[in-house]
This record gives C-alpha cells, sequence and structure tokens, in this order.
C-alpha cells in the first residue's frame, strides 16, 4: 500500500509515534519505535484490540524471561512488532488516543445535526 | 492551547473511515460478540443434556433439549450475522465447560432454566447498553430475543413444576418425560 505524503492526515501523535489517515486509499498509517506501516481499515481495529488486550500486569509478574518482550504479527502486513514492556505501554497510549480522535467526528456531527434538527 | 476554528473545522470535514467501515460501535460489537458465545455455549450445553436424558431413556426430553440446541444454534447465527450485516466483525466463539453428567433427571431441567434466565440477563444488559449509546437500531434487532425469552423461561419453569405435580415417584418420570414436548407458550 503506498500513499502520498500530502494525502495523509494526522488523528493522533503522541511523543513515541503517530495514527496518520490516507482517505484516498481508506487506509490508516501507524508510525511507531522508527518505521511507519499501513494498515485496512479492519486490519488496523483488529491490532488495535490486539494490543488493548495486552495484559501488561501480567507481563510484569510473569518471571519467564520470554514474558520481556511480546510479538505481535499482525496479518496482512510485512511488520512484526517485537515489543518491550514501555514499548506495549506506548504503543496502548497511542492508539487509545487514536481511538477517542477516530470516533470523535462521528459524535461531533451527530451533535450538530441534533441541535440543526432541534432548532428547525 | 485551544485548536483553532479552521483546524476543527478541517478535523471534522476529515473522512470518517470508521463510520465508512462499521455502524456498529465498538462497545456494541464487544457485547454482542459475547452474548454470540453465550447462545453457542447454551446450544452445547442443551445438546449435552439431550445426550445425558437419552442415556438415562427420557427419551422425549432428550428430543426436546436436541430442539433446544437447534434453537440457540439459530439465535447464535441470528446475532453471528447482525454483526457482520452492520459492518462489525462476528467471531465464532470457543466453547468451554461442557458438562458430560448431570445430577438426576430433575436438575438438568432446573439447570436449563437457570440458562435461559442468565440469559435474559444477558440481553437486559444488551438493551441497556443500547440505551446509553443510543444505538437504537440494534435496540429494536434484540426486542425479537426478548420477547423470545419470555417463551424460554415460561417452558423451563413449566417443566419444572411438572416434577411437583406429577411426582417422580413409580412412574412419575416416565409420565414427566412423557409430557415434556406437550408443554408449549401461548401469549394470548
Amino acid at each position: 500500500m503506498l500513499c502520498g505524503l500530502a494525502s495523509l492526515e494526522e488523528i493522533y501523535r503522541t511523543e513515541h509515534g503517530a495514527v496518520l489517515q490516507c482517505s484516498n486509499k481508506n487506509c490508516y498509517w501507524l508510525e511507531f519505535a522508527g518505521d511507519c506501516t499501513p494498515f485496512k481499515v479492519a486490519d488496523f481495529l483488529n491490532f488495535r484490540k490486539q494490543v488493548a488486550d495486552i495484559a501488561v500486569d501480567e507481563l510484569l509478574y510473569a518471571p519467564a524471561s520470554s514474558a520481556d518482550l511480546t510479538i505481535l504479527m499482525p496479518f496482512r502486513s510485512q511488520r512484526c512488532f517485537v515489543l518491550t514492556v514501555t514499548e506495549v505501554l506506548r504503543l496502548k497510549e497511542l492508539l487509545q488516543g487514536a481511538k477517542f480522535m477516530m470516533e470523535l467526528p462521528g459524535v461531533i456531527k451527530d451533535c450538530l445535526k441534533v441541535s440543526s434538527l432541534l432548532s428547525c | 492551547m485551544a485548536p483553532t476554528a479552521p483546524l476543527v473545522i478541517n478535523y471534522l470535514s476529515m473522512k470518517d473511515l470508521l463510520r465508512l467501515k462499521t455502524s456498529l460501535n465498538e462497545e456494541i460489537e464487544n457485547i454482542l460478540n459475547e452474548q454470540v458465545k453465550v447462545e453457542a455455549h447454551s446450544s452445547a450445553i442443551y445438546l449435552a443434556m439431550s445426550s445425558w436424558c437419552d442415556d438415562q431413556g427420557f427419551d422425549f426430553s432428550a428430543g426436546y433439549f436436541a430442539k433446544q440446541a437447534d434453537e440457540e444454534r439459530h439465535h447464535m447465527l441470528k446475532l453471528f450475522n447482525y454483526i457482520n450485516d452492520r459492518g462489525g466483525k462476528a467471531i465464532s466463539p470457543e466453547i468451554v465447560n461442557v458438562p458430560k453428567d448431570f445430577e438426576s433427571f430433575r436438575s438438568v431441567f432446573e439447570l436449563a432454566l437457570e440458562q435461559e434466565m442468565h440469559v435474559t440477563a444477558q440481553f437486559n444488559t444488551i438493551a441497556e447498553k443500547c440505551f446509553k449509546v443510543k444505538d437504537f437500531v440494534t435496540f429494536q434487532f434484540i426486542q425479537w430475543f426478548l420477547a423470545e425469552q419470555i417463551e424460554e423461561e415460561y417452558v423451563a419453569r413449566r417443566i419444572l413444576e411438572m416434577f411437583d405435580v406429577i411426582g417422580e415417584e413409580g412412574t412419575g418420570r416416565w409420565e414427566i418425560d412423557k409430557h415434556v414436548p406437550k408443554v408449549t407458550y401461548n401469549a394470548e
């Protein structure tokens, strides 16, 4: 998936990454840990759920050294995420913020529609 | 610093990819997928009950529970298709903890009633969530299930009452088994 830089719109950014939207190709881009990965909408939503479901407390309490790293391999993506606990927390923060910003325009538009209907 | 008006307008005019993909709120999609699991679990439990009844010689009850298992699967698919039809992603559930053995003929029906009451409670929670997020389309959709639960609970309770009315002694259980498929609900 290739998108021109000009077509990318920023949805949410933190100190450690960003989520961008390409309205031409209808896809999202995740900028994180020095790389940029495109996702189809459904794949992005699945990936977000996958990250949200990672139990950080379990990672911290698990005695096995394998628990120090979390590996995520999203389908239809060439990127493999190998994340430390800190990176998991950073990615969770980024995706949670992006989720809010993705839902917000719809909520605002609904409110505007309701208020315009009421003022008629 | 607060965003300036042009920035806000620009943000609002962005293509809403999320809504183009799905009309379901994430919370509603999750709770509906949970319900798919509950229905699939119910179906599996009823099938286990059918097998147990068959093994114990309660032929009519075995048939009754097999029919219930089919119905629950039908309910599951109805929810499953709704999630997909609305742009969400239905998840084929993993079914665990299905009992193989039951204490007694009566306990099977007690468990069946408890299961139906659990399903009703689940649908009440879904209805509450639909109101919370103002998803009246899904609320309308689950009306059918809520109405269905009246019948499910009524039939399960009526069958259970037969254990007291007929009594289990002598040929009581044989008599109860014979009457199980005859219990129907008439809302009129």
